[in-house]
């Protein structure tokens, strides 16, 4: 690809991922528009995993967890600058995706899955046990959102609903744009290329663990900050983001919107509105599984299949009537 | 700290570990037939306990409760198998993975729905209560009842896989699938039955747990993860790995019990940790 095209390319999907935030707030409330911009930022970073990679997690919820904890313990205690937490969160979830990935890499197909999903297990089970730090089951209260200033600007309080969905709505384009320039990369194909032919790939010089190990790390990255995000939107880290309920709910989003583009999982989390769901009724989570039982047994390929398969009818019928 | 708590503690953790291995032992045979991740694992280890429970408390008995358990449980999979997982055997292992992860959900609420969200306990049957004096301690009779329980159910199904028919049947299925179809063996109905049967020791274990821990609406997401964690440790080479590595998880949680009890829980995965670093692959898991 000519670098001429490929800026206006990147421009071209930067306006989309603007867009997308822009009008996100005019059709829902706003505190609902920015846990889904956040749980879109999770949801990339998963699908670098599960659609780039070909590594399916079961735990990403881990990550979220320790980079909510990491950013929400610091805002709670110290009055640190906006970019300390954001950073914590992010650095948190690197390092633990590099530590846990090291154990889960060396396993494949469902091995890895198990292992994924007990990590994110002793994880849970350490936040529950370890009350002081994380609050355990009532969760890390009493987190202060610190105001936004950048040099040679006066300082905004992100309390205000309108300056922090901005806020998260940066976070958010900035995020998934660099996840998309990153599967785009030459480090991005090698990433492919391990997920269809591991051993050609390791013939050509290679290593494939450690380019796994490397996507497991940015992908942890990215899911600790929004999960540094999630800590700031309700002032609160929750026990459940650690659960694997929410890892779960993250793998399905991002397959009802499909894996083939970093856009798949932003369609997946629209189109499951969790927190506008989870409010009407406190049962929701059997009707979230109904809906995933039917998803998987009739409507594999996504929502993206969805369309295709529309298009195609559609195209039957032009087809019959200019015939 | 005295030689005698070690011992107690010693001989708690192998009855709590027996429950794990007869838990993780079906979910191990889920996945040597179908080669699927049962998700559902935990849920049907719920249905289980809570059948027994209703049944044991209107009619008294407690060998029927256990029976009711292992049949609810068995049905549900086998349910869940012949219209949802057997479906999906050809597709990726995400969606056989996603399917699970959806009956999980529904059947944990399902449960609320019916028994409500308060938990609820149940002492053994008379028989079962008291203490054996061993000497240096009193150990609980239902404790004793649950390691023999678990070690008879546990041996009758390899005998049931290494000794019969059906079982022989099993062993192809797990093996090479398509030379058993190949063989005129209905290898949709052993899926089916393999399944029930995972799902049935899954109950049956959530049935033997009742006395002990009494049924609560969580009480399916923390076995399973227990389940996973006891599979990962015993390796996926032989179904017969969850065994000894059931006894490890229990026997390490409660020897933990004495010095940090909160820890507890925690220490299980920590002993999968150390396991991971020294063998990758698991106790018995093939390279």
């Amino acid at each position: 690809m000519n670098p001429r095209a490929s800026r206006r390319d990147l421009l071209l999907r930067a306006a989309l991922l603007a867009a997308i935030a822009a009008v996100s707030p005019l059709l829902m409330p706003a505190k609902i528009a920015a846990e889904i911009l956040i749980c879109a930022i999770f949801a990339c970073a998963t699908n670098l995993l599960i659609g780039y990679g070909g590594l399916f997690t079961f735990g990403q919820g881990a990550f979220y967890g320790l980079g909510g904890y990491a950013a929400g313990f610091l805002m709670a205690r110290f009055g640190l600058p906006w970019p300390v937490p954001l950073l914590a969160g992010l650095l948190m979830g690197a390092v633990s995706s590099a530590i846990i990935g090291a154990f889960c890499i060396r396993r494949t197909g469902i091995y890895f899955i198990m292992m994924t999903f007990a990590f994110n297990q002793m994880i849970y089970y350490l936040a529950y046990t370890f009350r002081n730090i994380t609050g355990g089951e009532d969760g890390l209260a009493g987190i202060k959102r610190p105001p936004f200033g950048l040099p040679g600007m006066t300082s905004l309080n992100l309390d205000n609903p309108t300056y922090f969905y901005i806020f998260v709505a940066a976070i958010f384009v900035v995020s998934v744009l660099a996840l998309i320039r990153i599967v785009e990369s030459p480090f991005g194909r090698v990433l492919v290329a391990t997920r269809e032919n591991p051993r050609r790939v390791a013939s050509l010089g290679f290593s494939v663990s450690l380019v796994q190990l490397v996507a497991f790390m940015i992908s942890g990255a990215f899911t600790g900050l929004a999960g540094a995000l999630y800590a700031m939107l309700y002032w609160i880290m929750p026990i459940d983001a650690v659960h694997w309920l929410n890892s779960g709910y993250i793998v399905f989003t991002v397959l009802i919107g499909g894996t083939s583009s970093m856009f798949g999982p932003i369609i997946g989390i629209f189109i499951w509105l969790q927190g506008f769901f989870s409010t009407l009724w406190a049962r929701w989570p059997l009707l979230f599984g109904a809906f995933v039982v039917i998803v998987v047994l009739f409507l594999q390929g996504g929502v993206i299949e969805l369309f295709r398969r529309l298009s195609a009818l559609w195209g039957r019928r032009e087809r019959a009537e200019a015939s | 700290m005295s030689l005698n708590l070690v011992f107690t503690q010693l001989l708690n953790g192998t009855a709590v570990g027996m429950l794990y291995a007869l838990m993780a032992f079906g979910l191990s045979i889920i996945k040597g037939l179908l080669n699927i991740p049962n998700f559902a694992h935990g849920a049907f280890y719920a249905v289980g306990a809570y059948v027994c429970f209703s049944a044991y408390e209107r009619t008294g008995s407690f060998w029927l409760g256990l029976l009711c358990g292992f049949v609810a449980s068995g049905i549900v999979g086998m349910v869940i198998e012949r219209f949802g997982v057997g479906k999906l055997l050809a597709s990726a292992y995400l969606f056989q993975l996603l399917l699970l992860f959806g009956v999980a959900l529904m059947l944990e609420q399902a449960i609320i729905l019916v028994w409500g969200t308060a938990g609820n306990s149940k002492s053994p049957p008379e028989f079962l209560q008291g203490a054996v004096d061993l000497g240096f301690t009193l150990y609980p009779r239902y404790l004793l009842f649950i390691t023999v329980a678990s070690a008879v159910i546990i041996t009758a199904v390899w005998f049931l896989i290494e000794k019969t028919k059906f079982g022989a049947y099993i062993r192809a299925g797990i093996d090479k699938k398509e030379m058993t179809q190949a063989l005129g063996i209905n290898i949709d109905a052993l899926f089916t039955l393999g399944f029930g049967l995972g799902a049935g020791l899954a109950g049956l274990a959530g049935g033997l747990a009742v006395p002990l821990v009494g049924v609560t609406a969580t009480m399916g997401t923390d076995m399973l993860s227990i389940a996973f964690v006891v599979v990962v440790i015993g390796g996926l080479g032989s179904i017969y790995g969850a065994i000894p590595a059931g006894l490890i998880a229990g026997i390490v949680q409660s020897l933990v019990t004495i010095w940090a009890a909160e820890l507890s829980t925690v220490m299980i995965y920590v002993a999968m940790l150390a396991v991971l670093t020294w063998r990758p692959q698991g106790l018995l898991g093939e390279r």
